[in-house]
């Protein structure tokens, strides 16, 4: 086990693309770390930095404690999870996950008698003699692990394990990992574009764009408080609609409505008063948006929308609305624009909201929920 | 009606697709299934092709070419050229592939040898032929490097001496084969999944190791695939031993199809030389067999 510690890392390609620019981590140990960002974003490039598949143009890398940077993957002290997992098709189970024993000259039983305990860890004793053709997609996912665990890495790597799995098996295998991490401790690093897994798994999420680290912080104050707009939009599913506005006094101005500040709003955020007169972005996450004709609704102020579509979950309505005001992009490039409904803003409303598809109605919002953000360099206020 | 209809339609799906293939089965029996049935009754006959109405002749012209010494001499330089051509062809071609896969190598310098390696391909067995007897001439460009270089120390005949003969005609196959080999194994190579190296790096292994572990398992369906289908064309090679040595000297190079051809038409002993074709024809047949076995095995 061992700390991992990220110091002005830079990648630059033959062509003069920066996929990394001066990234600063440090991984505690027995830190379950989360590299989230869209695609292209350089996250999976930092991981095989870690891991020495690729070359570090600058900067200093140190895993538990030595600089690792020269360092040949083997010598490096980590195991990495790979997005296809990787598995020898024509091994066995028990050939794939002693694979690493074998070619360090362990003695036949010791390596059985690590992989058997590997195996009863992850439930694959049955399946040892089995080729991975013959496997799941969970149970190849758990072999990889077994992989990875068998070599006791002071840290894990894992290249968006969990992406190759239905919806329903992701959901399970993100408990099992994360339950799996706790239980052995060791430090993990592990890439996701998927930012659900980045809200449940880790102790801390990474978020990076276009090769630059944005914030590192707990899933909770990364939802609650994010330093930029990009973060915010991005963390968080669905998104945070995000509006362009005026603030006039404590009053919002955008488009065709105003949305009254309370005084707390200037409390939290000293800074949003020097906007007044100017332009702000504002932003509002869907399960602050309320059906004003429900009890929930009623106890806050309303804006007119209307209702371009409804995704029905059950337990929840996600509801597409067209609001009177611009919209301002968060800059994530993966972000879904649905140009051909024409909705802005996105809300959560509970199931017993009987709102349809092409009504204009009265939505209420939570004024004391809002995010506020500078028109330019998009960061918090 | 409508029974009457659905059973036509029914008789329609059935037929069609054998209306498809009679044009393709008919060109196969005529070009291929009726001279192999005409060479097979050959063997039986006497004095076959040459006069009206040959007698039948039991076995005795296969009883006289497993009598005749030259025929087992030949199935012996036959096996031996196969064998060596195949071993050869393999290692070379794997060498060849894994060095125009090899990112470490400038990818200008990669691209012209590629070119370079695969020229081989490029000439007909003739051409091949003629470039070696000029080569390997007693006073040919070899002999002269060769003793330049102090590894003989007179000229040798490599083709006109008995000893050398047939490693000269099996080395000249073996240059003319390797490409076929390489361009197959080199499109393999470039289908093992990069992931598959790299997670053998992390794990330690070495250059070797992972030559072993990983490169020539996944390599294994087509080195099989390739090997039979070399064997199965190496054995049937005629024109680059026919020009290069005739089968010569004193049959040190000749070969099953040599033989055949030389029983035919020079000593025009046609059923002789179809017994002959039938023995070629049977060990191709099992080499066939096991290939096709092995293709739907996997």
């Amino acid at each position: 086990m061992a700390e991992v510690i990220l110091e002005n890392i830079c990648k630059t390609y033959g062509n003069n693309f920066r996929a990394i620019d001066q990234l600063n981590l440090s991984v505690e140990d027995g830190e379950f770390l989360i590299l989230v960002g869209p695609s292209g974003c350089g996250k999976s490039t930092a991981l095989r930095m870690i891991a020495g598949l690729e070359d570090i143009t600058s900067g200093s890398l140190r895993i538990g404690g030595t600089d690792v940077v020269d360092m040949p993957p083997k010598d490096r002290d980590i195991a990495m999870v790979f997005q296809s997992y990787a598995l020898y098709p024509h091994m066995t189970v028990f050939e794939n996950i002693a694979f690493s024993m074998r070619l360090a000259g362990k003695p036949k039983a010791e390596r059985k008698k690590r992989v058997d305990e590997i195996a009863k860890t992850l439930q694959l004793t049955s399946l040892l003699d089995s080729k991975p053709a013959n496997l799941s997609g969970g149970q190849r996912q758990r072999v990889a692990m077994g992989r990875a665990m068998v070599r006791e890495p002071a840290a894990f790597l894992m290249d968006e394990p969990l992406s190759n799995l239905d919806a329903k098996l992701r959901v399970q295998m993100r408990a099992e990992i994360t339950s799996l991490q706790k239980q052995l401790g060791v430090t993990t690093i592990y890439v996701t574009h998927d930012q659900t897994e980045a809200m449940t798994m880790g102790d801390r999420v990474a978020v990076l764009k276009g090769g630059v680290l944005q914030q590192v912080d707990t899933p909770k104050r990364l939802y609650e408080s994010p330093v930029n707009a990009f973060v915010a939009g991005f963390i968080g599913s669905p998104s945070m609609s995000l509006f362009e506005a005026t603030l006039t006094g404590d009053e919002l101005m955008a488009g065709a409505f105003t949305i009254r500040l309370q005084d707390a709003a200037f409390v939290r955020r000293p800074g949003l008063r020097s906007y007044a007169g100017r332009k702000v972005v504002f932003g509002i996450r869907p399960e602050h948006l309320y059906d004003s004709s429900l009890e929930s609704g009623r106890k806050y102020q309303t804006i007119p929308a209307k209702v371009t579509s409804i995704e029905e979950l059950g337990s929840e309505h996600i509801v597409h609305l067209n609001i009177d005001a611009v919209r301002v992009d968060s800059g994530d490039p993966d972000a879904v624009q649905d140009f051909g409904l024409a909705s802005n803003a996105v809300a959560k409303f509970e199931p017993v909201s009987t709102v349809r598809s092409g009504s204009e109605i009265r939505l209420a919002l939570d004024d004391a929920k809002l995010h506020f953000f500078d028109p330019e360099t998009h960061l918090a206020i | 009606m409508t029974r009457q209809k659905r059973s036509h339609h029914k008789l329609k799906r059935a037929v069609a697709p054998y209306l498809y293939l009679t044009p393709s089965l008919l060109i196969i029996g005529l070009l291929m299934l009726l001279p192999m049935v005409t060479v097979i009754a050959y063997s039986f006959q006497n004095s076959a092709v040459l006069r009206r109405d040959p007698s039948f002749a039991g076995l005795k012209h296969y009883q006289a070419i497993f009598d005749d010494p030259v025929f087992w001499a030949s199935l012996w330089h036959t096996l031996y050229f196969t064998c060596m051509s195949v071993i050869f062809h393999m290692t070379i071609g794997m060498v060849f592939a894994l060095m125009l896969n090899n990112d470490r190598i400038n990818p200008t310098l990669r691209n012209i040898l590629r070119v370079l390696y695969i020229l081989p391909w490029l000439f007909t067995a003739v051409i091949i032929a003629v470039i070696w007897r000029l080569l390997l001439e007693p006073n040919g460009v070899v002999n002269s490097i060769l003793m330049q270089i102090g590894i003989i120390g007179s000229k040798v005949e490599w083709f006109s001496s008995p000893e050398t003969a047939l490693h000269a005609v099996t080395f000249a196959n073996i240059w003319a084969g390797y490409p076929l080999f390489m361009v197959s194994l080199l499109a393999g190579l470039q289908g093992i999944p990069k992931d598959f190296y790299e997670a053998a790096d992390i794990d330690g292994a070495k250059a070797y190791q992972k030559l072993i572990f990983i490169t020539i398992p996944q390599l294994m369906p087509i080195i099989i695939s390739i090997s039979l289908l070399d064997f199965i064309w190496t054995m049937q090679v005629f024109p680059l031993i026919w020009i290069t040595t005739g089968g010569g000297p004193i049959y040190s190079t000749e070969v099953l199809s040599t033989y055949t051809y030389k029983l035919a038409f020079s000593s025009y002993n046609l059923s002789q030389a179809s017994a002959s074709a039938v023995v070629i024809l049977l060990i191709s047949l099992g080499l066939t067999l096991f290939y096709i076995r092995y293709q739907k095995a996997r």
